[in-house]
């Protein structure tokens, strides 16, 4: 009797998907998530009659043949790199990125991650970090001394000072993008590192090479859409039941099949 | 003296089957471009010694492929296309060429775009779409055609077998083609949507408890005709 196994396969599949949809509402604040999706492909096949055999010594060839499938299994969980809606927070070191592009950091083991949440802060250094305290790529540190920093569309932080009338040019933040986004490997903490699927990281700086631009006072709310979160849960859960269901249905008929003489 | 045990054994062993084929159906409610399949069962006739009359037992002996369109699900992706209407993607595998209607595709490292299970998909030309890292906007034309910032890239390709019943099934929601495959006239590809399984939860339940007691009452069969045989052996060894 597959068709228990088969139906546990569709309950698993459902299961997963229930949990990608408690991660992204479990995520709904966090700045600058990308809401995932589970995807789902069909297992193997068993062929029990193969296409093309002769049924009749005339030659006669069956066209299609029984195929029976064993199920489904998941094929992905990728997250959907699009750009979250920017919110006024006023912060002088909140850069959203409008467009492509990851902010690059340096972590405590010495490889780079990336990040798309830009809510930055400075230690007692003044060097820029994210909210976790890594580095900030190209390592820009702003003077104790400096009344007010601004950042432009390009990246440019510039310093203002009390006692002087022009900016002084403090560097340029950079931004790295890849060739495959979603093969980045999520880290937590809003941080991921590059892997073989995402290709080496290619760096710049914003504006340039396809890469968005910086904003500074705004940051890039979550991308999760609660009502599409909603629906897939309630998709989600329909389907485990009817999967159920067939387990039930599967499990009766090896009760009648045990129950004769 | 069997003869309706055996018409019956095949009957059972057919509804087995098609639990399974409901089965994975249902378990595959929301896998991106599944085809839901059916069995087709067809009576053999068995023919007997000379005096007797012909046995006619059922088999499940084909396998359909219903290719009715699947719901859309908008999920707002640059590289999620579903196809309104006919046709297949291609999709090269290390078997060959294999065709699709699940158009959740992602660009690998290279640069290609290549489906979840990394197998890459052609142009109408055949050849794979290669989509360049440092591109801004991509879209996707109703008639498949790639851009990138205005700029045409590839035009992804629709087919569709030129003997629909030469498709067969592969795992990864892949279908394979005997035969020649045709690019079709007018294709609609829609970008930012998925098409979703086109198994109809209501009719596979519906189809589950007429299986499950059409079982059940195979099942009542045999005993009857266990007890028939029974009284047939008490009565004359009497």
């Amino acid at each position: 009797m597959r068709a228990l196994q088969i139906a546990a396969t569709g309950m698993s599949a459902q299961q997963m998907r229930v949990d990608t949809v408690a991660n992204n509402l479990a995520n709904m604040s966090t700045t600058g998530y990308n809401a995932r999706r589970a995807e789902f492909a069909d297992l193997h096949y068993q062929q029990h009659t193969r296409a093309g055999t002769i049924s009749a010594s005339d030659g006669t060839l069956v066209p299609t043949g029984v195929q029976l499938g064993l199920g489904t299994r998941p094929a992905s969980v990728s997250m959907q790199v699009q750009q979250g809606v920017l919110t006024a927070t006023g912060g002088d070191l909140d850069v959203a990125i409008e467009g492509r592009g990851w902010f690059e950091v340096t972590l405590p083991d010495g490889r780079s991650g990336y990040t798309r949440d830009g809510g930055l802060k400075r230690t007692g250094d003044g060097l820029i970090v994210t909210s976790d305290g890594f580095e900030v790529a190209p390592g820009l540190t702003i003077p104790t001394e400096a009344r007010q920093i601004s950042i432009n569309a390009e990246g440019e932080v510039w310093a203002y000072f009390s006692d002087r009338v022009e900016p002084e040019r403090l560097g340029q933040l950079a931004l790295a993008s890849f060739t495959n986004e979603r093969g980045l490997e999520a880290i937590g903490s809003n941080l991921f590192v590059e892997t073989e699927a995402s290709g080496p990281a290619l760096q710049s700086v914003p504006g340039e090479d396809g890469m968005g631009t910086l904003r500074q006072g705004y940051l890039e709310e979550s991308s999760v859409d609660p009502v599409r979160e909603l629906t897939e849960m309630i998709k989600a859960q329909r389907g485990y039941e009817m999967n159920a269901k067939v387990i039930t249905a599967a499990d009766q008929m090896m009760a009648a099949t045990a129950q004769v003489r | 003296m069997d003869n309706a045990g055996y018409t019956t054994l095949t009957r059972q062993s057919g509804l087995l089957r098609e639990i399974q084929v409901l089965a994975h159906n249902v378990a595959n409610l929301s896998t991106t471009g599944f085809r839901r399949e059916g069995l087709v069962f067809s009576e053999f006739v068995r023919q007997l010694d000379r005096e007797e009359e012909p046995l006619s037992m059922a088999a499940a002996n084909a396998h359909q492929t219903y290719l009715v369109q699947g719901g859309l699900t908008m999920t707002s992706g640059t590289f999620d296309v579903a196809i309104e209407g006919e046709g297949f993607f291609r999709v090269e595998t290390s078997e060959g060429e294999r065709l699709t209607r699940a158009g959740h595709f992602t660009p690998n490292a290279e640069g290609e775009l290549v489906t979840p299970d990394g197998h890459r998909v052609l142009d109408l030309g055949g050849a794979p779409v290669f989509v360049p890292a440092d591109a801004g906007q991509i879209t996707i034309a109703r008639d498949g055609t790639v851009s990138a910032d205005g700029q045409p890239l590839a035009q992804l390709g629709l087919v569709v077998p030129e003997d629909p019943s030469s498709l067969r099934r592969a795992s990864g929601v892949l279908h394979s083609v005997d035969g020649e495959t045709r690019p079709i006239e007018n294709p609609v590809i829609l970008q930012g949507f998925l098409e979703e399984s086109n198994v109809n939860p209501i009719s596979e339940m519906a189809r589950l408890v007429a299986v499950q007691r059409a079982y059940e009452s195979g099942q009542k069969f045999l005993d009857r005709e266990d007890e028939r045989i029974r009284n047939v052996v008490q009565t004359l060894g009497r």
